[in-house]
């Protein structure tokens, strides 16, 4: 299945939650150190939503829920993104948009 | 015995030759050799502590000719040969044998084999040395101008930095004007001044030299003479008119520079309207009035697509199969540039490996800050072009930094991030006799340490005739070529090695024979004593030794080479030792 690039979803973020992974280049360093093993791979999760691939980022739901949000990998990162940061704001658009949680 | 008195020295090199050819009894076999006055082995003979024994058994013995059996004359004959000359020989008379590469290290199975070759190789040797003939450099007076043969950024700075050496120069260049490809640009990285401007300033700076002479409309056509002398013939176009003009130049830097890739119809979508090259985008981003437009139109979504005519598959015919080294850099940074016009624009780039090497990775992390995002394109499966029935692009691939998902995006424009291919100047190539890599490009004689040098003498290259180059590293280069012709010619001669071919003229009954032979152009016909004889103008030969077989009364010979010298080698290897 072929995504349509939107860079809708990512200015979305940035504006409401300051998500921002523009300095990202996929080193993989977090997913390396990762307490939670590989089940969290936050670079691909972070891209699906640069690309603006919606679908992709709430199939990964389950991910978002299991960080423990402990900073390993944002101590890390050599491209200083804020990733725990991101993951915070990716719960919060889960939670808006797919559970009917909105903030009125 | 011919009262030669000859020292030799078998070398250990460590155990290198000492752990498979027994060195001692090389010695031990030669040492009673007719003229051998000492024979000594020794565990590093290039050591400063052996270099001065060698001087000093020289003194006392009375030395007047050397052979050391150690590696490869490649490595170590111009240190002997100083050695001999520190020794008061004759440093011609000194004789590498090569018992490294050619015994111990290709007999590493058999070492009484081994031991035995070597023997009969320093007997040679001695042979050689025992019909040496005391020679010395040939001293050519140089002439301290330069020819340089393009007007790009490389070939202006060299002029300039030849000029500065004191030496007089003639700039040619074939187009109109000066400057090349970078006099075409706008910002460029790493500091966004403007290629025009850089170039403006360099031009001024020529033109107000009173010791370059600049010629535009202009060609090399001829070239003759030798090291350190050569007549150049200019050919200059006035309209229909011609005019050609000779000068006498020292050295020749080649800065002809390089040519875009052209996509081929369809590459990528190239031909497709909205599909352009990274120069066509950089002009049209360097021109953009306040806002990026093409044909009027705003653009708001780019979409790049990386390698295109560089890392080909080698299994296309013609690949250019290198990568073109400048190309990331410039793509990130018009990128940036882009980026600074107004409006919102969302750029895409779709590589194979991101090269911003060295400083200008800074550059590759500003433009993801800045609206541009990255997608790692399969190298076996290229990105598609297709022009949608809206009037857009849309670009599809694989990306696999998400695990291979394919994205489509859709663009206003696609820039074909495009290399650099060798300038086709077969002319050129044919006046100079430069070398021709299978990539096209020039070739120097070593990339790292004779990077601009030519097997050519006198003859150098820089900048992007040579490899695709920034501009900095053609400058850089163009640079070096101004230090080598200082080399050259700053000193207003140069000594050349003296082992060059002769004519005994008495033999010669002028066939013209050698003279097809040779490849160097060295031998001209003369009329010696009412006779037409050969000779050899020991400046151009290069002592190929192309001229001594061919010639049917036996009159060429090679001087350090002779046909006796190596007749007394042959014998020297015949030879059955005693023992």
């Amino acid at each position: 299945m072929t995504a349509l690039v939107n860079p809708g979803l990512a200015d979305e973020l940035a504006r409401s939650d300051g998500f921002d992974a523009d300095a990202c280049m996929n080193c993989g360093v977090c997913s390396a150190i990762c307490p939670m093993g590989v089940d969290v791979e936050v670079r691909r999760l972070f891209r699906y939503v640069l690309l603006g691939m919606e679908d992709k980022v709430r199939a990964e739901t389950e991910r978002v829920f299991s960080c423990l949000l402990c900073r390993m990998c944002e101590e890390n990162c050599p491209a200083g993104v804020h990733i725990a940061e991101n993951v915070r704001t990716l719960r919060h658009h889960i939670v808006r948009t797919g559970f009917g949680l909105g903030e009125g | 015995m011919s009262g030669r008195r000859i020292g030799v020295y078998v070398c250990q090199c460590g155990g290198n030759i000492g752990d498979y050819v027994d060195v001692d009894k090389v010695v031990e076999e030669i040492k009673g050799d007719d003229d051998v006055v000492i024979a000594r082995s020794a565990m590093f003979t290039c050591s400063d502590a052996t270099q001065q024994e060698i001087v000093q058994d020289a003194q006392e013995q009375g030395l007047d000719a050397l052979v050391v059996a150690s590696c490869s004359p490649k490595l170590h004959t111009v240190t002997f040969r100083d050695v001999a000359k520190r020794a008061g020989m004759n440093p011609f008379q000194y004789t590498q044998v090569n018992v490294r590469e050619q015994c111990s290290w290709t007999h590493t199975d058999d070492k009484t084999g081994a031991t035995e070759k070597a023997t009969r190789l320093v007997r040679a040797g001695i042979n050689r040395t025992r019909l040496t003939e005391p020679l010395e450099p040939i001293v050519v007076e140089t002439t301290p101008k330069s020819l340089v043969v393009g007007g790009g950024i490389a070939g202006l700075r060299a002029a300039l930095g030849l000029a500065e050496l004191g030496l007089t120069v003639f700039l040619v260049e074939k187009e109109a004007r000066l400057g090349g490809h970078v006099a075409g640009y706008g910002p460029m990285f790493p500091n966004d001044r403007k290629g025009s401007d850089l170039v403006a300033t360099l031009e001024e700076k020529v033109r107000a030299n009173p010791a370059i002479t600049v010629f535009t409309n202009a060609e090399l056509m001829a070239k003759s003479g030798s090291f350190g002398n050569n007549q150049a013939t200019i050919a200059i176009h006035d309209g229909d008119k011609l005019e050609t003009i000779q000068v006498d130049v020292g050295s020749i830097v080649v800065a002809t520079g390089f040519d875009d890739y052209e996509p081929a119809a369809g590459e990528f979508g190239y031909g497709l309207d909205g599909v352009v090259t990274l120069p066509e985008f950089k002009k049209m981003v360097d021109e953009a009035p306040g806002l990026l437009q093409y044909k009027g139109r705003p653009v708001k979504t780019v979409a790049y697509i990386y390698c295109v005519g560089s890392r080909q598959d080698e299994s296309l015919e013609g690949a250019h199969t290198y990568c073109s080294r400048y190309c990331c850099t410039s793509a990130v940074h018009t990128a940036l540039e882009a980026q600074k016009l107004a409006g919102d624009l969302r750029q895409y780039h779709l590589y194979r490996d991101m090269r911003t090497y060295g400083k200008y990775e800074l550059l590759w992390s500003a433009s993801r800050e800045n609206g541009s995002l990255y997608l790692r394109v399969p190298d076996d499966e290229p990105p598609a072009v297709e022009k949608l029935s809206s009037g857009g692009l849309k670009v599809t691939t694989r990306d696999l930094l998400t695990g291979d998902e394919e994205i489509a995006i859709p663009a206003d424009l696609v820039v074909l991030v495009t290399g650099m291919v060798p300038r086709d100047n077969a002319e050129l190539v044919s006046v100079l006799k430069l070398p021709v890599g299978n990539d096209g490009f020039y070739n120097e004689i070593h990339p790292k340490l004779r990077p601009v040098e030519t097997i050519v003498d006198g003859v150098l290259i820089c900048g992007a005739c040579q490899a695709p180059k920034t501009s900095s590293e053609a400058v850089a280069a163009g640079l070096a070529a101004v230090t080598q012709s200082g080399a050259m010619l700053k000193r207003g001669y140069a000594e050349l090695d003296p082992m060059v071919a002769t004519v005994y003229a008495d033999l010669c009954t002028w066939c013209g024979k050698c003279r097809a032979a040779c490849p160097y152009d060295a031998i001209e016909q003369v009329e010696l004593d009412g006779r037409q004889v050969a000779q050899v103008v020991k400046t151009a030969c290069k002592g190929c030794g192309g001229c001594v077989p061919v010639c049917p009364e036996d009159a060429t010979d090679l001087l350090g080479y002779t046909d006796a010298q190596i007749k007394s080698m042959i014998d020297g290897m015949m030879e059955v030792s005693c023992s």
